[in-house]
């Protein structure tokens, strides 16, 4: 998985085509959206969804902590997809491969399961997060008023845009999204559909193509 | 037979209305009364019903002296109907009848609308005459006992046969008779059919197995069928391209205004929508005079129009196929068709609303929407004269059906296999069935197959001594309320916020709306104010602006019969040699044509190279519809992306398809013939097109007949994203981990039989290789390319990597 670096506020960002952010000053792994215990869930619901999607998801972040050796992974938000289920429980054996990380979730709207199962997970959840002059929530939508000079890293939409060429060309990819307002991470989870951003003329925006990442 | 007793009371009822049974009805009966099977080829408004209703009549009287005294004589004719809204008529028709001829039958009507206290009243006691659905046939075996129902039963009619036929509603037919024949050996079955292609097939798959005992008795009435073009005042002028046909409106009020009722046809809802609005806005006086009827609209709305249209207090209908079937609007004496009708069955079966007695002349009104379209109306008339109808094609193999048949024997009395499986195996649908798939079925009801196994919601049937039956109470009462092959789409209900339904507007639709936006249905103007339960919720909009939902579906692909003579009318044009004026008025534009292009003899395939603004464009027109032309132009994108990496844009309509790239398409006389081959068709249709997402789309429906979705209890609908996302999520597993599963292989049969009209393009490929191929380079855009040119639903085929791609573009915004 290739990535670039993304100088942007004095701070040097590796923003991955496995969907996450590198945070090299603070070794923070920045992601969002992981949906842990989404295919559980729907089992649960009578449907039948192959399994393996949590493995591939964990998998990904497991090597992505492996490259950037990081302190700790936050997560903006929608961790755990639903109520605790059996892929959480996977996910509690994964975790123990990394016990000197820290974990912090953001919750979003998805993060409904009670406070001690986090607890037991080691994950420190709370509903923003502040460091140096970035600021951490789910939802862009509830930034704080007024911004006092931070900047915000937001999650939740699942991020796409659309890119066009000679030909009538159309190609609809995940981004990185950096906005007048904030940024918006690409879902983490490749069980996720994605929601088509128009572009304001001012942003930065990294589109993700299979392996590659490229600045558009 | 002419002297039993029951063909003299019919035919004395008759002279006592000054009319006697027409040639085809006496011969039905003559049949009919000799224990023979068969069916009737009769076009409606022609007596069809009498044909055999009154033959089990007049064996009821001979076989009983004394029937004016004798009732609950237990169910003799099962009557069966594609349509709820023809029962109550047939069934008002027969009771009459019966009255008059004081046989105290009773006629009973079973469907989906069938009140509760009826059923039960039904249950205890059967009347002579059932009139029913097909689904419902169904239902009454998902009860228990349900074969003492059947015990006095002898006649089963299809009504409309060659409407169920191509559909699994026809199989659910097949295998509903392939019981009741099991219960009843002696059974007589019958059809009746309008004309179509195969109509000795329909016989054959009716019957299950053929015998020479089985007759086709046809009706040798000619309907007298006027077809009139509306040809725009100056063809220079009238739109290349466009699917709407408003510009010519101002010459269809005329004909509305001088016709009693009309029925005025278009080919989807939303231009339904449109013509309505319009309509209304330059006639106001016909305010109530007028209404729209389509498959979004309220169920009663719709009953309303069509018992208005019955009375004759409508002037105008605006419709779509949603007309197409159903009974005798007798005041109907104007038919106009906006657009193509694709087929010539269509066409006919539409003019036959008007006119519909005997001897009334059918009047219909072709109403071009682009000036091409003209020669369709040409090749109508043709197609017309040399009786080209097209085929009806039986579905078969439909697995998902069987599956649902033997849960609802499951649920009632349980099923013995060895029995059912000569039943099933008699029939026309799984005829070719093998043994290790019926024991596969088995299988995968019993313990969810391969992939499924560890689920208990998939173990549905468990054999007790020699039967299969169901035991989870919950599970049978979910199989009842879902038996059918009827899947609905994802629709919302949309209701005024102060109450009052409206009708039924697709989730796709109104998720790309925003709260104030609005938009049309019902002819009403809208405004959308929120979601809740399941219920769009709206006001009255003043606003001038408003948007028409487009509903999915109503795609149909230009019949190859029309394509075949289209092509032909062109060549005709080509050589000067056409008479009909919708031809010749368009000699302006074939001579633009000819001039920057060429017109195709009925030998040749033209390609057009032009480059535009847009990029290199390539048009091919083989006329075969754009079912065809899809797959065909996934083949020769693919075929030319072989040699070196390029990306093509694809579009198509029903007369040909365009690829369009951002560098020069290498196609010319060295290689085209090759691009067309029917070498390793196989291979690079698997390579080309994506079958599994074709088959992926053909599961979901699949799996919702097979039962293994569940669509939710009535009232309490599920969403249908979840429903999307739950069937291909299975598709995934079954194609992961259970390699024989047949739903999949079925939904890959499917796709390739009615998605890619993998036989039709078998076909036209054949039929490209004897033609001559001319390439032509025009400077500017053709008349024939314009239409195609202008389509905006697009697809996709590349031969380059993804990030050679993405540094040839920029960002939308």
């Amino acid at each position: 998985m290739e990535d670039v670096l993304h100088l942007f506020r004095g701070q040097h960002w590796r923003l991955s085509a496995g969907r996450a952010a590198y945070w090299e000053e603070e070794r923070a792994l920045v992601i969002a959206d992981l949906h842990v215990g989404k295919s559980a869930h729907f089992r649960k619901a009578g449907i039948a969804v192959p399994a393996n999607i949590v493995q591939d998801d964990l998998y990904r972040l497991q090597q992505l902590i492996t490259k950037y050796d990081p302190l700790r992974v936050i997560v903006v938000g929608d961790m755990f997809h639903s109520e605790a289920n059996n892929e959480v429980q996977y996910f509690k054996i994964w975790r123990r491969q990394f016990p000197h990380i820290r974990f912090e979730l953001i919750t979003g709207n998805h993060d409904i399961m009670a406070p001690e199962i986090y607890e037991q997970l080691e994950i420190v959840s709370q509903p923003f997060l502040q460091l140096g002059d970035i600021y951490f929530v789910h939802d862009l939508k509830d930034q704080p008023q007024p911004l006092n000079g931070q900047y915000v890293f937001s999650g939740h939409i699942h991020p796409g845009v659309w890119m066009v060429g000679f030909g009538r060309q159309k190609l609809r990819l995940p981004c990185f999204y950096f906005g007048g307002e904030g940024a918006v991470l690409p879902a983490f989870s490749a069980f996720t559909g994605m929601y088509s951003v128009e572009p304001e003329a001012s942003s930065t925006v990294f589109v993700i193509a299979e392996r590659k990442i490229f600045r558009v | 037979m002419k002297n039993t007793p029951g063909w003299q009371a019919i035919e004395q009822w008759l002279a006592a209305k000054e009319l006697k049974p027409f040639v085809f009805q006496e011969e039905a009966w003559e049949h009919y009364l000799h224990g023979r099977s068969g069916l009737v080829n009769a076009p409606t408004g022609f007596g069809k019903t009498f044909s055999l209703f009154l033959g089990t009549v007049i064996r009821w009287i001979n076989e009983n002296p004394d029937y004016r005294s004798k009732s609950v004589n237990g169910l003799q004719l099962l009557w069966v109907t594609p349509l709820r809204a023809l029962a109550k008529d047939i069934g008002r028709a027969m009771e009459e009848a019966l009255h008059e001829l004081k046989v105290p039958w009773k006629v009973g009507i079973r469907s989906g609308d069938t009140a509760t206290s009826v059923r039960e009243q039904q249950k205890k006691q059967m009347p002579e005459v059932l009139i029913i659905t097909p689904e419902s046939i169904h239902i009454l075996m998902a009860q228990k006992e349900y074969a003492k129902r059947f015990a006095t039963l002898n006649t089963v009619v299809v009504d409309e046969w060659h409407e169920l036929l191509g559909s699994k509603r026809g199989v659910m037919v097949e295998l509903g008779l392939s019981r009741l024949r099991g219960l009843r050996p002696g059974l007589q079955v019958w059809g009746i059919s309008a004309t179509i292609g195969n109509l000795h097939e329909a016989l054959e798959v009716l019957m299950g197995k053929p015998s020479p005992a089985h007759v086709i008795v046809k009706a040798e009435v000619k309907k007298a069928i006027e077809v009139h073009c509306i040809l725009p005042d100056e063809i220079e002028k009238y739109p290349w391209a466009g699917h709407m046909g408003l510009k010519l409106r101002h010459k269809v009020l005329p004909v509305i205004q001088q016709s009693n009722t009309t029925l005025l046809f278009t080919n989807t809802r939303g231009q339904s929508e449109i013509w309505y609005h319009q309509i209304l806005k330059e006639c106001p006086e016909l305010a109530g005079a007028m209404a729209l009827h389509h498959g979004s609209i309220d169920a009663e709305l719709r009953i309303w129009v069509e018992e208005a249209l019955h009375t004759g207090t409508l002037k105008l209908v605006v419709c779509t196929s949603s007309l197409d079937l159903g009974v005798d609007f007798r005041p109907v004496d104007t038919v106009i068709q906006v657009g193509s009708p694709k087929g010539v069955a269509r066409f006919l079966q539409r003019a036959g609303r008007s006119g519909h007695r005997p001897d009334a002349v059918s009047n219909i009104w072709f109403l071009p929407t682009h000036s091409l379209e003209l020669v369709e109306a040409a090749a109508l008339k043709d197609a017309m004269k040399q009786n080209l109808i097209e085929s009806r094609m039986p579905v078969v193999l439909a697995y998902d059906v069987l599956l649902q048949y033997l849960m609802t024997l499951g649920v009632s009395d349980g099923f013995n296999a060895k029995e059912i499986w000569a039943e099933v195996q008699g029939t026309f649908c799984y005829r070719d069935m093998t043994t290790e798939e019926w024991q596969w079925v088995l299988a995968f009801l019993t313990t969810g197959g391969d992939a499924l196994q560890s689920y208990d919601e998939f173990r549905k049937l468990h054999l007790v001594g020699d039967t299969y039956h169901c035991v989870s109470r919950q599970q049978a009462m979910r199989h009842r309320l879902h038996i059918g092959t009827i899947v609905s789409d994802a629709m919302l209900k949309v209701r005024y916020m102060t109450g009052g339904f409206i009708g039924l507007i697709e989730e796709y639709f109104i998720s790309r709306l925003s709260p104030g936006d609005s938009f049309r249905l019902s002819g009403q103007n809208l405004e959308f104010v929120m979601i809740k339960d399941m219920t769009v919720l709206v006001r009255k909009s003043k606003s001038k602006k408003s948007i028409v939902p487009s509903w999915n579906g109503g795609r149909m692909p230009l019949s190859a019969n029309l394509g075949m003579m289209l092509r032909r009318k062109f060549h005709e044009a080509m050589a000067g040699t056409a008479k009909e004026e919708e031809v010749t008025i368009l000699q302006p534009l074939f001579d633009l044509q000819q001039l920057l292009s060429h017109i195709p003899r009925e030998d040749e395939l033209l390609m057009e190279q032009i480059e535009t603004k847009d990029g290199y464009h390539l048009f091919v027109y083989p006329f075969e519809g754009r079912l065809v032309h899809e797959v065909m132009a996934m083949l020769l994108a693919w075929r030319i992306s072989q040699q070196h990496p390029i990306t093509f844009s694809i579009a198509m309509n029903d007369y040909g398809f365009e690829l369009l790239s951002d560098q020069p398409i290498p196609v010319d006389d060295t290689n085209a013939q090759e691009l067309f081959s029917l070498d390793n068709l196989n291979i690079d249709l698997q390579s080309s097109v994506n079958a599994t997402e074709m088959a992926r789309r053909k599961f979901r429906d699949i799996a919702v007949i097979a039962g293994l979705v569940f669509q939710g209890f009535p009232g309490q609908h599920k969403a249908n994203r979840h429903l999307q996302s739950s069937a291909s999520l299975l598709f995934k597993v079954f194609e992961d981990y259970d390699a024989q599963n047949i739903l999949v292989r079925q939904s890959f049969n499917e796709a390739f039989f009615y998605q890619m009209e993998e036989a039709r393009l078998r076909e036209t490929l054949a039929r490209i290789s004897k033609d001559r191929i001319v390439i032509t380079f025009p400077q500017r855009l053709t008349p024939f390319c314009f239409p195609i040119k202008v389509d905006s639903l697009r697809e996709e085929m590349t031969s380059e990597k993804l990030e050679d791609r993405i540094k040839k573009m920029i960002l939308w915004q």
